[in-house]
């Protein structure tokens, strides 16, 4: 029963802020075609509770249901055990490098994927503040809206995320790609 | 505070992030420009921060996304569509009721003797569970209450809405939250209301009104609880005093690091003013 307003309220609000809503939910399932589901899952619901949206933050408000279609879609989607959402099969994903590059690109690309690859490897509640912090360049009170958290939660995990990563990108450190579990069988890598 | 080495690392990062209060940010200016060692885990964070910045991949929606979330604004077809799509497997995995029903009576009659024993072992257990459960929950709690009056004070997020006067903070936090708390000014000597933010516990938003009590900050959080009114509850957090109430269906934390005496008397007053409204 949504009326021509709150379509155009939408409009307004929440499609500008696709490219923020899909970067957190692909680096929050870490699969590109789950990734466009939970955010179109997300954007209905924004679509459905649009009119009950009051304040000045659509990006923030957004991204909750984007970060809450995500986390629902894990928990109906992994094994118990693989919700607590350790390292899995995303890294896989990472292209390697071709052939046939100049080496500067090469080790550029190399530089990304061991970056992404650090990055996905972290569990959950560290990628998702780290994400929000990194990429989307959010203040902490908008983070801590987003997952639902204390401000000082926020604080806390973004260091331990940061310490994390140091130790994944530092020279010499074990490959993180070479640390990742095999995915299950049950048909979701 | 004491300082471990985890409320340093915390304390760098977010000062690498600028989210520190400027009396904080300048102090720890002046010790890294004294301190080599400080100097360089600054730098290290920074180059970390800027690798990760430039480094990581940022996932633009695709175009074929974007298309199918501007329909939704258009044609009302589609929203129906993805809403079907996102809720038939749940149903799908549910058996019907009544048969469900029909074989849990049929295996009851079966193992009635058995089930019965069952029964009250299963009882024993989940009150025992329940009580240790709520024990478990209400000491985490404790701890991000404290954790959350500690960063805020640390940081630049004392209060959203600065006001002593409760008629322009009430309103406020009522458009923000789902429910309506109680808001007051203590009648205390040295005390001065500084106003309300919204904060996050036990997974929901809350109110949290902030006070000031000679030098000491102290943070009282209300949200909606489903328990019964219990008489306070007071505890020692990491150093700060905590007390927990529950009282017309609100759930009361108060936090500072007043010293125990004083604390009370300043959780009397929010009591007796919550009371007198």
């Amino acid at each position: 029963m949504t009326d021509e307003a709150n379509r155009r309220r939408f409009e307004a609000l929440a499609l500008p802020h696709a490219d923020a809503a899909y970067n957190l939910a692909k680096w929050l399932v870490r699969n590109d075609h789950d990734a466009q589901d939970a955010v179109q899952d997300a954007f209905v619901r924004a679509l459905r509770y649009i009119d009950t949206f009051r304040g000045d933050n659509a990006r923030a408000w957004l991204l909750q249901v984007v970060r809450n279609s995500c986390f629902t879609w894990l928990k109906e989607n992994r094994p118990a055990g693989q919700t607590s959402l350790d390292a899995d099969a995303a890294a896989l994903e990472m292209p390697g490098p071709a052939a046939d590059e100049p080496p500067a690109i090469a080790a550029r690309k190399d530089d990304r994927a061991r970056i992404d690859a650090a990055i996905a490897a972290l569990p959950f509640a560290f990628r998702e503040v780290l994400v929000l912090r990194e990429l989307e360049d959010l203040p902490y009170r908008d983070i801590a809206h987003i997952a639902e958290i204390p401000i000082g939660t926020v604080m806390s995990r973004l260091a331990r995320a940061r310490a994390l990563l140091r130790d994944a990108l530092a020279p010499g450190a074990r490959p993180v790609l070479r640390e990742v579990p095999r995915p299950t069988v049950n048909g979701r890598a | 505070m004491t300082t471990r080495p985890d409320d340093e690392a915390e304390r760098l990062s977010a000062f690498v992030d600028g989210e520190l209060d400027l009396q904080t940010h300048l102090a720890i200016e002046r010790e890294a420009a004294a301190d080599q060692n400080l100097r360089e885990r600054i730098d290290e964070l920074r180059r970390l921060r800027q690798s990760i910045r430039e480094g990581a991949t940022y996932h633009a929606a695709p175009a074929e996304l974007q298309a199918r979330l501007a329909r939704l604004a258009t044609d009302p077809s589609v929203e129906s569509a993805a809403a079907a799509r996102a809720t038939a497997p749940s149903k799908a995995a549910r058996p019907p009721i009544g048969r469900a029903a029909a074989e849990a009576a049929a295996r009851w009659l079966a193992w009635r003797p058995l089930a019965a024993s069952f029964a009250l072992a299963g009882l024993v257990l989940v009150t025992a569970n329940v009580v240790w459960l709520h024990e478990v929950r209400d000491e985490r709690l404790a701890d991000d209450v404290v954790a959350s009056h500690v960063r805020a004070s640390l940081g630049q997020h004392v209060v959203d809405v600065a006001s002593s006067d409760h008629h322009t903070v009430k309103p406020w936090l009522s458009a923000r939250l789902d429910f309506s708390p109680p808001v007051a000014e203590l009648s205390l000597p040295g005390s001065t209301f500084l106003g309300a933010r919204v904060d996050y516990l036990d997974g929901r938003p809350v109110a949290a009104l902030v006070y000031r009590q000679g030098q000491h900050l102290v943070t009282s959080f209300v949200w909606p609880a489903s328990a019964d009114d219990s008489d306070p509850a007071f505890a020692r957090e990491r150093g700060f005093e905590t007390a927990h109430w529950v009282r017309g269906g609100m759930n009361h934390w108060v936090v500072s690091d007043l010293n125990p005496n004083e604390f009370r008397i300043v959780v009397d007053a929010i009591r007796q003013q919550e009371a007198a409204r």
